[in-house]
C-alpha cells in the first residue's frame, strides 16, 4: 500500500496543475462521488435500441442528482453498461474491416493523446493479450463529438477507441471472460506507472461500457454509437455522477465494469487493506494462479472502483453476482431476531471471511446474464422500481424517469434495506430477496459445518473476579503510573464507564493542546482522532437503530472462500472484542485442544532504541505465524524494572502491516493484552489497527480497587457485574466509534485505519501506521521512547504519587487550558469594564500562550511598511464579518441567547439561533437571529422560522462531537423549550446522528435547493468539521451550491457530549481552512463561497490568522459566552449552570445570571480595535486583501523536541498557478443550475390570491424532476401569513404526474397540494401546515395499498398539517415528526423514529424498528398479519390493542381518520376497512410512548390544537 | 431527593459555629467549633466541580480542592488528607488562617452571591480530623538516603521544606531559636485563630516521620553557620521577617507604644506559660488602644488587645474598607468583638509628653495607582484630628533581617534586604550560595503562611535536584 503524503506544492513539477495529484493539503483520495443512478432491462432478454433510449433519456432526467462544474457544461460523469450489443460490434467491426470470431468481445480503451504513450499501450494490451493466448481483432477509431464536453472535460479528454477481441474456438464464454480479465489486470499492472491516462471501462464478451465527463444531455452527441438504431440491448444500466470535487477524470465516470454505485462505502480503507491481505489466500480452480495481478483492488481513487474491482474477482473466482454481492453488502442478521436458521447460517458462515463493505450502497450491475439491483443494510439511498406492460423492469433513484403512462405500469415498488432484486436473463425470472436468500442458503451446509465447526465461549453473567490476581495497592500504583491513569481518568471516565454502563458525559470544549504541542507525557492514543461521516456518507443512529450494529468477532485462521467447506467453519465466535479475563484465558487454554497461541512480551530493554524493539517484535510474530500459531497474544502485562513497556498501539499496528506484506496476516489473529487501554477510543484504535480483541487488565484492576475501596455508587448486585457493565460502557462507545463513520459492524472496522494521525513523524507512521492520514510530522520514537522513560522513572519510584490528572478539567500543573482560570477572569474584568486596556491584558495572555495550538507555531512576518490605523477600515466592517456560532436556546438560557442575539444585531453582526427554534415573537425586533440553523432534529424549523432568516445554516457536523447527535436532557425541556420545539415539557429530545435528508452529496444539494426555495433571498450555510478530506467536501458543497461554508475545529463547544467525543474528533481548523480554501481555489470553486471558520477563536490575531490562512468569516462561540458571564465550568449539561448561562433553572437564570449584551458589544469591539492595530502593523488596510495571503505568516520553530519535528509548510502551500485565481467569494450568490421552472410559474399564478388571502384551485402537470414543488408558495405565505395564518383560505393545487424530491416541503397553512400519481422522497419534510394529498392515477391497475407511492423519509421534521396517501410510504416515514397528521397504507422501516407529537395512522404492514426514539404523539397501526410486535422497538413505546369497550374515543377518532383519508384520496382500502369497521378494528394498535398515559393521548391533541 | 447538582442552591453556605461573642472575647480558645462529618459532607456537596476550579488557580500551593471537596461528600476522610497533603504541609493551619476570602474562596464560582464553598473550614476538618482517626502520613515508601540537610527556622517555609525533604528520604534537621516549632505560627498568630496544641500535633507528626529538630538554638550564635554548611549536604534558610516598619513619625519612641510582634509574642508567652518574667507580658487591660495598620497583624493586634480586656481599641487604616489588605473574616470578627475601625486615617504623630496619650490623623482619600496597581492615598490638608490613647501598636509590617554571616557566606541579597534565589526551574530558591537555599519571608518579604508554605516546598525541591535525587523526574 503506498502512503500518498502531502508534500508541499513545487512549482517545478512537471505540468503540474494544481487540480490534479496533491499539493498543500489537497489529495485526489480524498475525492467522494454520489448520484443518480438506474437500470432498465427486458423481462425476456430482448435487445432494443428503446432499452437504449429510454435510458439514455431517463439519466438525463436524473441531472439534478449529478454536479456541474463552474464551465457550466462538464458533468462529474455519467455512462452506460450495455449489454452486449452484438450485431451493432459486429456490424462496426465489419465496416472498420475486423474479423470476428463467433465470441468475441469488446471495450472502449482511453489512451493518452500522447501517440508514442498510446502506440505502447496498444502494445502492452495486445502483447497481454497474446499470453492469454486471445487474438486481437482490431482497435477501432470511434467517433466522438468533443463539442459535447465542456472546457473542464476537454482539459483531459483521452483517445478513445474500440478494443475488439476474438476467442479461440476453444473457449467456452466464462474462460474467455477470465482471460479477458487476466490480460487486462496485467496490461493495468504495466501501464500504471508510466501512463496515467490509460484506461479500459470494461473489456468483455457480456457487456460493454461508454462512459465520459460529460453532462447526461451531452453523451448521445459525444458518442455517436449510442444513437445508432443498430445498437439494441435488453439491459442497460446507467450512472449520473456528483463527485465532490471537479478534479476531470474520465475513468472515474460510472459505470464500472460490472456494476454503478450510489452512495459511499465507508469501509473501504479497510476492505482494501484485507483486500490485500486475502490476495494470498484466493485460489480458484478456475483462476490458479493471481499472484501477478495483485493487488486484487485499486487501492486509491474511487470507492465504487475498488468494490467493482472486487466483485471481478469473485465473479472471475466463480461465483454468480446474486452471491458475491451477498457477500460483499450482507443484509443485517446478526441482531435480526426473526431470520431463518439456515439464511443466518449462510452469513454467518461468510462472516468468518470477508468482512462487509459497508456504507450506504445503491448498486445496480450487469455481467450479462443477471440484471440486478440491491441496497445496503440502512437502505440509505432509494431505489424505486416499476414493471410496465411492454414487459420492462426499470429501477432508478426516483420514480418517474421516463414518461409510462399510468395505465401501463403493471406494477412498481421500491427497495428496502438489505434487499435484494435479480432478473436472470436466462431464464426470464424476477428474483426478490426472500427468492434469493432460499437460492443461496440452500447451495451448502451452512448449518452444519458451522454447528461442528464454531465454539462459542463460555460466559458467566457474574463476573466477581473481576481480576483472578487483584493488584495491592502499590503494584496498581505502579502500573497506572506507568501507562498514565490519573485519578481524573480513574474518576471520571473508568468509574463512569462501570457505574452507568455508558461513556461519561461532559460539556464546553477541548481546549487543551493536541499532544504533539504538549508539554506532557501524553498517551499514544491521543494523537489519533476519529474520521467521522459528512455529508457525502451518513453516520448511523447506533443506540436507536441497532439492528444493523454488530460487534461480532471470530478467532481462527481464514480461509479460501472459492472452496468451501466444514473447515472454514473452525472458529471461536465472540460477541465483542472486549475480553474478560476469563475469556481470554478460555482462549489460550484452547491451545491444549489446537488453537496454537504465541505469548509475545511488549517490554524490551530500556536500552535498546525503540524502533529495532519494535522489529524484533514483529519478527517474533512472523515466525510464529509461521510455525502455524493462529493467536498472538501482544502483552505488557508484566512489568520489569530496567525495562520499558512498547505501546500496544505500536506493537499492533507494526505486526498487522508486518503480516499483510509477507502474506501472513489472514493465518492469524491478535490479541492484545493491554494496560493502555481503558476508555471506547484505546479499543478502537488498537482494532483499527488490527487487533482482532483486547484484554484491558488495568482498567479491570482499577475497578477492582475502586469497589474494594468502596467508592463506587452501585447496588451490591450490581457490583458483582462491574466488568460487565464496564464492558458494556465500552461496547456502547465503540459502536458509537463505528457509526460515526457510518460503519455497521467490528469486521468492517478492524484494521480499517480510520483515524488521522496529528503530530506523528513519518517514520513512526511507515512502520505502525501505514496508510493513514498524517500530514504535519512530528513525534520521532526517540520522542515516544523518551516520554515512556520518564513515565516509567515515575512509575518505579514508589513515593510519587499517581498524578492527579488536569486533561479534562484545568488543574495546577497539568496540561495547558486555553480558557484557564486566568483567560476568562481577564476577559470578563474587561468586558465588564469596557476597559480596552484591561482587554489588552486578556489578548496578552492569549496571543502569548505556551504554543497550544497550530497557529501559535505561526507567526505574522514583520512589515517594513506599517500604515497609519486611521487607514484601516473600520471596527464596523471588520464586525460584519463576525458571526456567533450555534448554540441553542435550550442549551442556553433565553436571557443568554437573547442578550448574545442584541449583541450581534447591535453590532451589525449575525447571531446563530441554534438548533432549537426560536420564539416567534422574537422575529422582526433586535432579539432576532439573522442565523437561522437547520439541524439533523428540525426543532422549530417551520417556514415561518426560514423565512425570519439572512442566512439558513445547515449544521453538518460540530466541532465537539462530529459524527454525532445530541441529547437535550429532559430536565432542561421546560414550558417554553418545549413549545418551540413542539415537543413535551420534561422529555429528553433527541438530535439524531445523520439528517435523515443527507446520506450523501446530492441529497444535500437537494436541501439547499428546498432551502433556497422557500426563502430565495437568504443565503445557505454548511457547517462542517475540520477533518483530513473536508476541503473535497467543501467543494463539493460549493457544487451542491451552498453560499457559505463554515470549517469548524475540533475545539468548538457543545453544551452535552460524550467526552470521548469532545476529546478525540475533529482536526483543528487550521488544517480544515487550508484545505478547504486550497482546494476550493484548485477547483476554481473559491469566488462562490464564502468561507468562514470557527473553533476556540478569541483575540484579533486569532482573526487575523484565519484571514491569512483563508477565511473570509469568523465564527465565535464561547468568547461571548464567557463574556456573558460563563466561566467555563464545563457543567451545561447538568443544568446547574452557576453563572445562569447554560441552563433552564428559573433561580439561576433569574438572580445569577450577569450577562449584558454591552458585555459582548465590548468584546467584539475590542476584538475589531485588536485587528486593525495588527493590520496597520502589516501594512494591510482591509481584511479582503489579507485571505489566503499565506507569505505574511511564517512559521516558528517551534519550543519543544516534538514541536520542532512539525512540519506546518503544507498549510501554508500556496500554487503559483493558481496566483490569478480569486482568494475569496465574489459571487453575491451560489445560484442553483436548477432555475425551479414549475416553481416560478406556480407563484406567479397564485401570488395574488396569497397577497389577498382568497385561496383559489389551481391545476398543474409535474415531473420528477420539478423538485421542492410548493416550497415556493409556503415561503411567500409565511412571509405574508405565517407558518399557518393563511388557513382558512387555502390554495388548492391539483397535480398530476411524478413530483420530484421534496414534494410540500415546508408547507404552510393555506396550501393543500393532490398529487395524481406518485412523489419521491421527502414528501412533507417540515410541513407546519395545509394538507398533501397522494394517490394513484385513476387509470392505474396495480393494487394502491401495495404499491409505493412516496419515498423516503418523508414527513420529517413536520410540525403540523394533514397528509394522505393510498399507497405505501418508503423508509423512515414521519422520522421526527412533531405535530403533522397522516395516514398511509404502508410504511418501510424505522416508521415515526424520533417522534415526539401529531398522529401517524398505518393501514397496513411497517417494516421494522417502528418507532425508535418515539417520545410525543401516537400511532395507530393496522396489524393483519399479527406480527407488528416483532416490528416495533421496544425501548420507549408500548402498544395497546384498541377496542370498542374503554377505547370508545380512540375507535371513532380512529374511523374519522379513515374517513377524512378516504375522502381526500378515494382509498379504495380505506373504504373496504370503514365498509366492515367492526371486524377490522380489532386489528389495530395504539402505539404510544411509555411515558404518555392513553386517557390522555386525545386530550393532549385537542391541545396542541 | 433534592438535586444532588443543585445542592448549592439548596443548601446555604454555613461556617462552622462560633463562640457565643461573650465568651470569646474573655478567652483566647480559637473561636470556630469544627464541622460534624455530616456538615462537612454536606458544605463539601456544595462544590459543583468547575472545569475551570478558580479555587485551585487562586490557591497559592494549588490544593486539589474539588478533589478532595468531593472526597469528603463521599466520607473518605483519609483519602482526603492523603490528597490535601499532596500540595501543602500545613493544610489544618491554612485551613485556620488563610484570607481564605481572598484566596480560594473569594475566587469560587459560587462566590458570586452563592456563596462559596466554605473551603478553609473543610481543610481544616480534614486534616484535624483524619489526625485524631489516627491517620498519619505513609512512609513506607520512602528509601532513606544518607542525605541530611540542615533547616534554619521552624517557621512555615522551614516546616514545607522538612517534609517535602523526609518524604524523599532526606534527613532535615530543623534549628529554631525558640523552643516551640513554628515561629510566626505560634508566636505571632493569636491562639483563638490557631491553637497551640495544633502545631505541637504537628511537630508530633513531623518528627514521626523522621524530622530531627533542634531547638533553642540560635544559628549564628548558638551553633556557627559554618559547622551547618560543613556538616550537612545542604542548608535551607527559612527566618522570616523581624525588622518592623516604621512610621516615621513623631513619638514613635513614647513609652506605651509597641510593635505589634513584641506584643503577639509577650502574649503567647503568657498563654503558653513560656513566660520568664512577667513584666515582659504587654498588657492592654482597661486601656484606650489604638492599632495602626490595616493587615492580617494589625486584626490579630485588635483582637488579643479585646480579650486582654482593653477598654477600647480604635483601628486605623489609610485607605478605604475595601482595599484594606486584611482577611475579611478576621475583620469582621474584630468588629463583632468590639473594635472600632478608622478608615482614610494616616498617623502623623503620636502625640504625649511622657507617655502616649493620643494619636493624631490626617484624613486621606485615594489617589491614581501606583505601579502595581493599587492607589496611593493622600492626606487632605486641614482634616487634622487627634484621638485619646493609653496604648497604641504599630502594625505595619516587616521587612527582612539578614544576620551578618550572610555575606560572609556569600549569600546575596536585593536592595531592601530580601535573599536572592534562582528562578531556574530545577534550582528554584537556590541562593547564590550553590549549597544553601531559602524561601518564605525572607526572600519574597513579609506574605501568608500559604505563600511560605508553598516556597518551602518548591525549595525542597530545589535541593532535591541539587543533591542529584531528582534529575530524572523532571519532565
Amino acid at each position: 500500500m503506498s502512503i500518498p503524503h502531502t508534500a508541499a506544492f513545487n512549482t517545478s513539477l512537471q505540468g503540474a496543475d494544481p487540480r490534479v495529484g496533491d499539493w498543500g493539503l489537497c489529495a485526489a483520495r480524498y475525492e467522494k462521488d454520489s448520484c443518480g443512478f438506474g437500470l432498465i432491462a427486458s423481462l425476456d432478454d430482448k435487445a432494443s435500441h428503446w432499452v437504449l433510449q429510454t435510458a439514455i433519456s431517463s439519466l438525463n432526467r436524473l441531472t439534478h442528482r449529478g454536479a456541474i462544474a463552474t464551465d457550466g457544461k462538464t458533468g462529474d460523469g455519467c455512462g452506460l453498461l450495455i449489454k452486449q450489443p452484438t450485431a451493432f460490434l459486429k456490424a462496426v467491426a465489419q465496416e472498420a474491416g475486423f474479423t470476428l470470431a463467433p465470441l468475441f468481445a469488446a471495450g472502449l480503451v482511453f489512451l493518452s493523446r500522447d501517440a508514442a504513450q498510446a502506440g505502447e499501450a496498444r502494445r502492452i494490451l495486445t502483447e497481454q493479450l497474446k499470453v492469454e493466448k486471445l487474438s486481437l481483432a482490431g482497435f477501432r477509431e470511434i467517433p466522438t463529438d468533443p463539442e459535447a464536453c465542456g472546457s473542464e472535460a476537454l482539459k483531459t479528454l483521452p483517445i478513445i477507441e474500440q478494443v475488439f477481441v476474438n476467442a479461440g474456438s476453444d473457449l467456452d464464454e466464462a474462460t474467455f471472460n477470465r482471460k479477458l480479465f487476466l490480460a487486462r489486470r496485467r496490461a493495468e499492472k504495466i501501464l500504471d506507472a508510466q501512463d496515467p491516462v490509460f484506461y479500459i471501462p470494461s473489456l468483455s464478451s457480456s457487456t460493454i461500457v461508454y462512459k465520459g465527463m460529460v453532462m447526461p444531455q451531452f453523451l448521445v452527441q459525444f458518442y455517436p454509437d449510442l444513437k445508432d438504431p443498430r445498437m439494441e440491448a435488453s439491459v442497460v444500466v446507467f450512472h449520473q455522477r456528483f463527485s465532490t470535487n471537479t478534479l476531470p477524470q474520465w475513468r472515474l465516470a460510472h459505470p464500472y465494469r460490472y456494476l454503478a454505485h450510489n452512495g459511499e462505502i465507508n469501509t473501504v480503507q479497510g476492505n482494501r487493506s484485507w483486500a490485500v491481505a486475502r490476495g494470498p489466500l484466493f485460489h480458484s480452480p478456475l483462476l490458479p494462479d493471481l499472484t501477478d495481478i495483485l493487488p486484487l483492488v485499486s487501492l486509491t481513487g474511487s470507492d465504487s472502483q475498488s468494490l467493482d474491482n472486487m466483485l471481478e474477482v469473485l465473479l472471475a473466482g466463480g461465483l454468480d453476482p446474486m452471491h458475491a454481492m451477498r457477500l460483499l453488502i450482507p443484509p443485517a442478521w446478526q441482531s435480526v431476531d426473526m431470520i431463518d436458521p439456515d439464511l443466518k447460517a449462510f452469513y454467518e458462515y461468510y462472516a468468518t471471511h470477508m468482512e462487509p463493505w459497508d456504507g450506504p450502497a445503491g448498486i445496480v450491475l450487469t455481467d450479462g446474464r443477471y440484471a440486478l439491483c440491491t441496497l445496503d443494510r440502512n437502505g440509505l439511498r432509494p431505489a424505486r422500481w416499476v414493471i410496465t406492460k411492454n414487459r420492462h423492469i426499470t429501477i432508478a433513484s426516483e420514480a418517474g424517469v421516463w414518461d409510462y403512462a399510468p395505465e401501463e405500469v403493471v406494477e412498481k415498488g421500491k427497495l428496502g434495506p438489505g434487499e435484494m432484486l435479480a432478473l436472470d436473463l436466462q431464464t426470464a425470472e424476477l428474483l426478490n430477496t426472500q427468492r434469493v436468500d432460499e437460492l443461496l442458503k440452500s447451495r451448502h451446509p451452512y448449518k452444519a459445518w458451522l454447528k461442528k465447526g464454531v465454539r462459542y465461549l463460555q460466559t458467566d453473567l457474574i463476573d466477581p473476579r473481576l481480576a483472578a490476581e487483584p493488584f495491592d495497592r502499590d503494584t496498581l500504583a505502579l502500573y497506572q503510573k506507568m501507562y498514565n491513569v490519573s485519578a481524573e481518568e480513574r474518576d471520571e471516565i473508568i468509574r463512569v464507564l462501570a457505574e452507568d454502563e455508558s461513556e461519561a458525559v461532559g460539556s464546553m470544549g477541548d481546549d487543551t493542546p493536541m499532544p504533539v504541542l504538549s508539554r506532557k507525557a501524553r498517551s499514544l492514543f491521543d494523537y489519533f482522532r476519529q474520521q467521522f461521516a459528512q455529508v457525502t456518507n451518513p453516520p448511523i443512529d447506533s443506540l436507536r437503530e441497532s439492528i444493523v450494529m454488530s460487534l461480532q468477532t471470530q478467532i481462527g485462521r481464514e480461509a479460501n472462500i472459492f472452496v468451501p467447506g466444514q473447515h472454514h467453519a473452525e472458529q471461536i465466535v465472540l460477541s465483542s472484542p472486549v475480553l474478560s479475563q476469563r475469556k481470554l484465558r478460555q482462549i489460550v487454554a484452547l491451545a491444549d485442544s489446537g488453537v496454537p497461541n504465541e505469548f509475545i512480551d511488549l517490554q524490551y530493554d530500556e536500552h535498546l532504541d525503540l524502533k529495532t524493539a519494535l522489529l524484533q517484535i514483529c519478527d517474533q510474530a512472523e515466525a510464529a505465524v509461521r510455525n502455524g500459531k493462529i493467536v498472538l497474544l501482544l502483552s505488557d502485562r508484566y512489568l520489569v524494572e530496567g525495562k520499558l513497556p512498547l505501546h500496544a498501539l505500536l506493537a499492533t499496528g507494526a505486526v498487522h502491516h508486518r503480516l499483510i506484506a509477507t502474506g501472513l496476516r489472514c493465518k492469524c489473529n491478535i490479541l492484545v493484552e493491554t494496560g493502555t487501554a481503558r476508555d471506547a477510543h484505546h479499543f478502537a484504535c488498537l482494532i483499527g489497527y488490527g487487533a482482532t480483541a483486547v484484554y484491558p487488565y488495568l482498567a479491570y484492576q482499577t475497578l477492582f480497587d475502586l469497589m474494594r475501596k468502596g467508592a463506587l455508587k452501585m447496588e451490591a448486585a450490581a457490583r458483582q457485574e462491574l466488568g460487565r457493565s464496564y464492558r458494556r460502557g465500552i461496547r456502547k462507545g465503540l459502536f458509537k466509534i463505528m457509526s460515526k463513520m457510518g460503519i455497521s459492524t467490528i469486521a468492517s472496522y478492524r484494521s480499517a485505519q480510520l483515524f488521522e494521525i496529528v503530530g506523528l513523524g513519518d517514520e513512526v507512521v511507515a512502520l505502525c501506521f501505514e496508510g493513514s492520514e498524517s500530514r504535519i510530522q512530528g513525534a520521532d520514537f526517540d520522542d515516544l521512547k523518551a516520554d515512556s522513560q520518564y513515565l516509567a522513572k515515575r512509575a518505579w519510584d514508589l513515593s510519587v504519587p499517581v498524578e492527579q490528572g488536569g486533561l479534562l478539567k484545568y488543574m495546577h500543573d497539568g496540561e495547558y487550558h486555553m480558557y484557564n482560570p486566568d483567560v476568562v477572569a481577564t476577559l470578563q474584568a474587561a468586558v465588564m469594564t469596557g476597559d480596552y486596556e484591561q482587554y489588552r491584558q486578556f489578548a496578552a495572555l492569549v496571543n502569548e500562550r505556551p504554543v497550544s495550538c497550530i497557529r501559535d507555531l505561526l507567526k505574522l512576518k514583520a512589515n517594513a511598511a506599517p500604515i497609519s490605523i486611521e487607514d484601516v477600515e473600520p471596527i464596523s466592517s471588520i464586525i460584519a464579518r463576525f458571526d456567533s456560532a450555534g448554540m441553542s436556546l435550550g442549551a442556553l438560557s433565553p436571557e443568554a441567547h437573547e442578550a448574545l442575539a442584541i449583541a450581534m444585531n447591535r453590532l451589525g453582526a449575525r447571531s446563530n439561533s441554534g438548533e432549537g427554534g426560536e420564539d416567534p415573537v422574537r422575529y422582526g425586533t433586535e432579539k432576532n437571529s439573522k442565523i437561522k440553523q437547520v439541524a439533523s432534529g428540525r426543532f422549530g424549523v417551520t417556514p415561518e422560522y426560514l423565512i425570519n432568516a439572512e442566512v439558513l445554516q445547515i449544521k453538518i457536523a460540530q466541532g465537539a462531537k462530529p459524527g454525532e447527535g445530541g441529547q437535550l436532557p429532559g430536565h432542561k425541556v421546560n414550558d417554553m423549550i418545549a413549545r418551540l420545539r413542539f415537543a413535551r415539557p420534561g422529555v429528553g429530545l433527541i438530535s439524531p446522528p445523520p439528517h435523515h435528508d443527507i446520506y450523501s452529496i446530492e441529497d444535500l444539494a437537494q436541501l439547499i435547493f428546498d432551502l433556497k426555495q422557500v426563502n430565495p433571498s437568504a443565503l445557505v450555510s454548511v457547517k462542517l468539521v475540520a477533518e483530513p478530506g473536508v476541503g473535497t467536501v467543501a467543494a463539493g458543497v460549493a457544487k451542491a451550491y451552498a453560499d457559505l461554508i463554515t470549517i469548524s475545529g475540533y475545539d468548538g463547544g457543545t453544551g452535552a457530549s460524550p467526552l470521548s467525543s469532545i476529546k478525540y474528533a475533529g482536526t483543528p481548523w487550521e488544517l480544515g481552512l487550508a484545505e478547504t480554501h486550497q482546494t476550493l481555489r484548485a477547483n476554481e470553486l473559491r469566488h462562490r463561497v464564502r468561507l468562514q471558520t470557527d473553533g476556540g477563536l478569541k483575540t484579533g490575531l486569532d482573526v487575523i490568522k484565519a484571514a491569512l490562512i483563508g477565511a473570509e468569516s469568523f465564527g465565535f462561540g464561547t468568547a461571548p459566552i464567557v463574556a456573558l458571564g460563563c466561566k467555563y465550568l464545563r457543567i451545561c449539561h447538568l443544568n446547574n449552570c452557576a453563572t445562569g448561562v447554560a441552563t433552564q433553572h428559573n433561580v439561576l437564570r433569574s438572580k445569577y445570571f450577569i450577562g449584558l449584551p454591552e458585555m459582548v458589544v465590548n468584546y467584539f469591539k475590542f476584538v475589531a480595535q485588536e485587528c486593525r492595530e495588527i493590520m496597520a502593523a502589516l501594512g494591510v488596510s482591509n481584511i479582503a486583501d489579507l485571505i489566503g495571503h499565506t507569505e505574511l505568516l511564517e512559521i516558528l520553530p517551534g519550543e519543544t523536541p516534538k514541536q520542532r519535528k512539525l512540519d506546518l509548510s503544507p498549510l501554508l502551500a500556496n500554487s503559483a498557478l493558481l496566483s490569478a485565481k480569486p482568494q475569496y467569494c465574489i459571487d453575491p450568490k451560489n445560484e442553483p443550475f436548477d432555475k425551479g421552472v414549475l416553481g416560478e410559474q406556480m407563484l406567479r399564478d397564485m401570488r395574488g390570491a396569497i397577497d389577498r388571502k382568497s385561496g383559489g384551485e389551481f391545476a398543474y402537470q409535474i415531473s420528477n424532476f420539478h423538485r421542492s414543488i410548493g416550497a415556493r408558495l409556503s415561503g411567500e405565505i409565511a412571509k405574508r401569513w405565517g407558518s399557518t395564518g393563511m388557513s382558512a383560505a387555502p390554495l388548492i393545487v391539483n397535480l398530476k404526474g411524478s413530483a420530484g424530491q421534496s414534494f410540500g416541503v415546508w408547507n404552510a397553512g393555506g396550501l393543500h397540494l393532490h398529487l395524481e400519481g406518485e412523489a419521491n422522497d421527502y414528501v412533507g419534510k417540515g410541513m407546519a401546515g395545509g394538507k398533501i394529498v397522494l394517490k394513484p392515477h385513476v387509470n392505474s391497475s396495480f393494487i394502491a395499498r401495495d404499491t409505493i407511492i412516496m419515498g423516503n423519509t418523508c414527513l420529517y421534521g413536520a410540525t403540523g398539517g394533514e397528509l394522505y396517501a393510498a399507497g405505501r410510504a418508503g423508509e423512515r416515514f414521519a422520522v421526527r415528526n412533531s405535530g403533522a397528521l397522516a395516514v398511509v397504507e404502508g410504511t418501510g422501516d424505522h416508521c415515526c423514529e424520533y417522534m415526539t407529537g401529531g398522529v401517524v395512522c398505518v393501514l397496513g404492514t411497517t417494516g421494522v424498528n417502528f418507532g425508535a426514539g418515539f417520545t410525543g404523539g401516537f400511532a395507530y397501526v393496522l396489524d393483519m398479519e399479527r406480527d407488528f410486535v416483532d416490528r416495533y422497538n421496544h425501548d420507549l413505546i408500548d402498544i395497546h390493542r384498541v377496542s370498542p369497550e374503554g377505547m370508545g374515543t380512540h375507535v371513532q377518532h380512529l374511523r374519522g381518520l379513515i374517513e377524512q383519508h378516504v375522502d381526500a384520496t378515494g382509498s379504495v382500502w380505506g373504504a373496504q376497512l370503514l365498509n366492515d369497521f367492526r371486524s377490522y378494528i380489532g386489528r389495530f394498535w395504539v402505539v404510544k410512548p411509555k411515558a404518555s398515559a392513553i386517557d390522555s393521548l386525545l386530550e393532549n391533541l385537542r391541545r396542541a390544537a | 431527593m433534592a438535586d444532588k447538582h443543585l445542592q448549592f442552591l439548596d443548601i446555604p453556605r454555613k461556617e462552622p459555629d462560633k463562640l457565643a461573642l461573650e465568651v470569646r472575647t474573655t478567652e483566647f480558645r480559637e473561636i470556630y467549633s469544627q464541622y460534624s462529618a455530616e456538615s462537612a459532607a454536606q458544605q463539601a456537596g456544595r462544590c459543583i466541580s468547575c472545569g475551570n476550579p478558580f479555587c485551585e488557580w487562586k490557591c497559592p500551593v494549588h490544593n486539589y480542592i474539588p478533589n478532595w471537596l468531593a472526597l469528603i461528600n463521599d466520607g473518605k476522610l483519609f483519602e482526603a488528607a492523603e490528597l490535601s497533603h499532596q500540595t501543602n504541609s500545613l493544610p489544618e493551619m491554612c485551613g485556620r488562617i488563610c484570607p481564605q476570602d481572598r484566596l480560594c474562596e473569594g475566587a469560587c464560582t459560587l462566590n458570586d452571591g452563592l456563596g462559596a464553598v466554605s473551603i478553609g473550614a473543610i481543610e481544616k476538618y480534614i486534616t484535624d480530623e483524619a489526625l485524631k482517626q489516627g491517620w498519619k502520613p505513609d512512609m513506607s515508601h520512602v528509601i532513606r538516603t544518607p542525605k541530611r540537610v540542615a533547616v534554619v527556622g521552624a517557621g512555615p517555609a522551614g516546616l514545607a521544606c522538612a517534609d517535602i525533604l523526609v518524604r524523599n528520604g532526606v534527613t532535615p534537621v530543623v534549628f529554631d531559636r525558640y523552643a516551640k516549632i513554628g515561629g510566626l505560627l505560634t508566636f505571632g498568630i493569636p491562639p483563638f485563630k490557631l491553637e497551640k496544641d495544633v502545631v505541637e500535633k504537628r511537630r508530633e507528626i513531623l518528627q514521626e516521620m523522621g524530622v530531627e529538630f533542634r531547638l533553642n538554638v540560635d544559628v549564628g550564635r548558638d551553633i556557627a553557620f559554618e559547622e551547618l554548611i560543613a556538616g550537612f549536604d545542604a542548608v535551607f534558610l527559612g527566618m522570616g521577617t523581624y525588622t518592623y516598619v516604621k512610621g516615621g513619625f513623631g513619638g514613635e519612641d513614647l513609652p506605651g507604644v509597641h510593635e505589634a510582634l513584641p506584643f503577639l509574642i509577650s502574649n503567647i508567652n503568657r498563654e503558653l506559660e513560656l513566660e520568664k518574667d512577667a513584666a515582659e507580658y504587654i498588657d492592654m487591660k482597661e486601656k484606650n488602644v489604638v492599632v495602626l495598620g490595616g493587615g492580617d497583624t494589625a486584626m490579630d493586634c485588635n483582637r488579643t488587645a479585646v480579650r486582654q480586656g482593653a477598654v477600647s481599641v480604635t483601628c486605623t487604616y489609610r485607605r478605604d474598607e475595601d482595599n484594606m489588605p486584611g482577611s475579611r473574616r478576621d475583620y469582621k470578627n474584630s468588629k463583632e468583638e468590639g473594635v472600632t475601625f478608622l478608615f482614610n486615617r494616616q498617623p502623623i504623630e503620636i502625640v504625649g509628653s511622657d507617655r502616649v496619650q493620643g494619636v493624631k490623623l490626617v484624613e486621606t482619600r485615594l489617589g491614581p495607582p501606583d505601579r502595581r496597581g493599587r492607589r496611593v492615598p493622600e492626606p487632605v490638608p486641614g482634616t487634622e484630628e487627634t484621638i485619646a490613647a493609653d496604648a497604641v501598636i504599630i502594625a505595619f509590617g516587616f521587612l527582612p533581617s539578614p544576620p551578618d554571616w550572610f555575606e560572609r557566606q556569600n549569600i546575596g541579597l536585593h536592595g531592601n534586604g530580601r535573599v536572592r534565589v534562582s528562578a531556574a526551574p530545577r534550582y528554584r530558591f537556590q541562593t547564590t550560595n550553590p549549597k544553601v537555599f531559602a524561601g518564605g519571608d525572607m526572600v519574597r518579604g513579609s506574605d501568608l503562611v500559604v505563600t511560605a508554605v508553598f516556597e518551602g516546598r518548591e525549595a525542597a525541591q530545589g535541593i532535591l535536584h541539587y543533591l542529584g535525587l531528582r534529575s530524572a523526574l523532571s519532565a
